[in-house]
């Protein structure tokens, strides 16, 4: 699994994006985004967001 | 028997979410519609039909059908879940091919567990398989260090027999009452030894099924069906709780749902406003069904675009979660090109098969 950083119209990080397409927000209770904080706390980095 | 003896039957118990399954009797299947999956996930959870999921620690050894194999369902139900084994699977010490169920904490939490007030609860279910012999599974905490193996038998194949199992409820280890994991129920369909403990009583090992039990998945083309699963504060099972179809779906909405267009018709699933670039932000502000466990996240099925009153349409690249909650869905929505600042635009499916999907599942 790899995961991207995405921002807004507004350059502001509004979400994270899995590679297998799911928009995960930042709530500690979504078992994704906790999946993706356990990636995370194995040393992995998620791709920078573009930015407008 | 008068109906108050009649009530006396259920010890212990409230007549109101006597279940606490969701999706016990196998209905609601919002992901697939009755389709087939393989489970070939194997770095997490796949849910299959609502509420249930499968996990194999290899992939594609076995697939989770609503209805698979088209038999009758035991009398009183109409739907159940069905797993067949895809491949003569040698299942290692620390595999594991499993179907589950979260009970969400707030829905567990009258149960006591981790007091010396714990209450005892009775599983009961149906099943039917191929195989005959010893079957297991466990219920476990969401710490993964309280573990209560169970076992049942299967005496005859192919036949619909109804099990029932009474645990003594846990007054040991951390069980939330919140909105994470309540408690967990495994049936295991092929589990190594050292996932593996003796039925009958709490352990504080991560166990997910019984020491010796049969492994659907050890057999080619063997099937594992299974319906009515309650589970119920007393020692002792009773008749299955039917609830009505809504509020059935609106459980199970709480954890997933799914929104599609009419078939061949246009649906506009949202309304929003151009920024001049390739982003739109919606603020309309649309409310989930109920409200959701969590914030959900948020998976497209096949294409989606936004088009603007005078037909004009753009392209959808991605449907973020953005300013989501777990009462509204406010998402951003990138396209792939740039569309004019400040068109009122709105958001379609480009077919049939498109789904904009919503989990919050445990």
């Amino acid at each position: 699994m790899q995961y991207k950083l995405v921002s807004n119209h507004r350059n502001e990080i509004v979400c994270i994006v899995s590679s297998d397409g799911k928009s995960i927000p930042f709530d500690p209770a979504n078992s994704d985004y906790q999946a993706y904080l356990a990636w995370v706390a194995e040393g992995n980095e998620p791709l920078p967001a573009e930015t407008e | 028997m008068t109906k108050a003896r009649d009530l006396s039957q259920i010890p212990n118990a409230t007549l109101a979410f006597r279940n606490r399954i969701i999706n016990g009797d196998c209905r609601i299947d919002q992901r697939n519609a009755g389709a087939s999956v393989t489970i070939t996930n194997t770095g997490a959870n796949t849910y299959t039909l609502d509420r249930w999921f499968a996990y194999g620690s290899a992939a594609s050894k076995f697939s989770v059908q609503q209805d698979a194999g088209a038999v009758t369902p035991p009398t009183g139900f109409t739907d159940y879940l069905g797993v067949t084994s895809l491949a003569a699977t040698s299942v290692g010490s620390s595999d594991q091919y499993v179907i589950g169920h979260f009970i969400e904490g707030f829905n567990s939490a009258d149960l006591a567990w981790g007091t010396a007030n714990a209450a005892t609860v009775t599983m009961s279910f149906w099943v039917r398989s191929s195989l005959t012999g010893t079957f297991g599974g466990v219920l476990r905490n969401s710490g993964f260090n309280r573990s209560y193996p169970f076992s049942y038998t299967i005496n005859a194949a192919n036949t619909w027999e109804q099990k029932s199992i009474t645990i003594v409820g846990d007054t040991a280890g951390t069980w939330l009452t919140t909105n994470g994991v309540g408690i967990g129920i495994y049936f295991g369909l092929g589990v190594g030894s050292s996932l593996s403990g003796t039925a009958g009583s709490w352990s504080g090992s991560n166990f997910t099924s019984v020491t010796g039990a049969t492994s659907v998945v050890g057999t080619n083309g063997a099937t594992f069906y299974i319906t009515g699963v309650q589970l119920e504060k007393g020692s002792t099972a009773t008749s299955f709780d039917y609830r009505p179809y809504g509020t059935e779906l609106a459980l199970c909405q709480r954890y997933f749902y799914s929104l599609d267009r009419l078939a061949g018709q246009t649906t506009n699933f949202a309304v929003g406003t151009c920024y001049g670039n390739d982003w739109i932000y919606i603020a309309s502000g649309n409310r989930h069904p109920v409200e959701m466990r969590a914030v959900p996240t948020v998976s497209t099925v096949s294409t989606f675009r936004v088009e603007d009153a005078y037909s004009t349409s753009w392209t959808v690249s991605q449907v973020t979660a953005s300013t989501s909650t777990r009462n509204i869905f406010n998402p951003s929505i990138q396209l792939t090109t740039t569309a004019p600042a400040g068109r009122l635009v709105y958001l379609q499916a480009t077919s049939d098969s498109s789904r904009l999907n919503f989990s919050s599942e445990l």
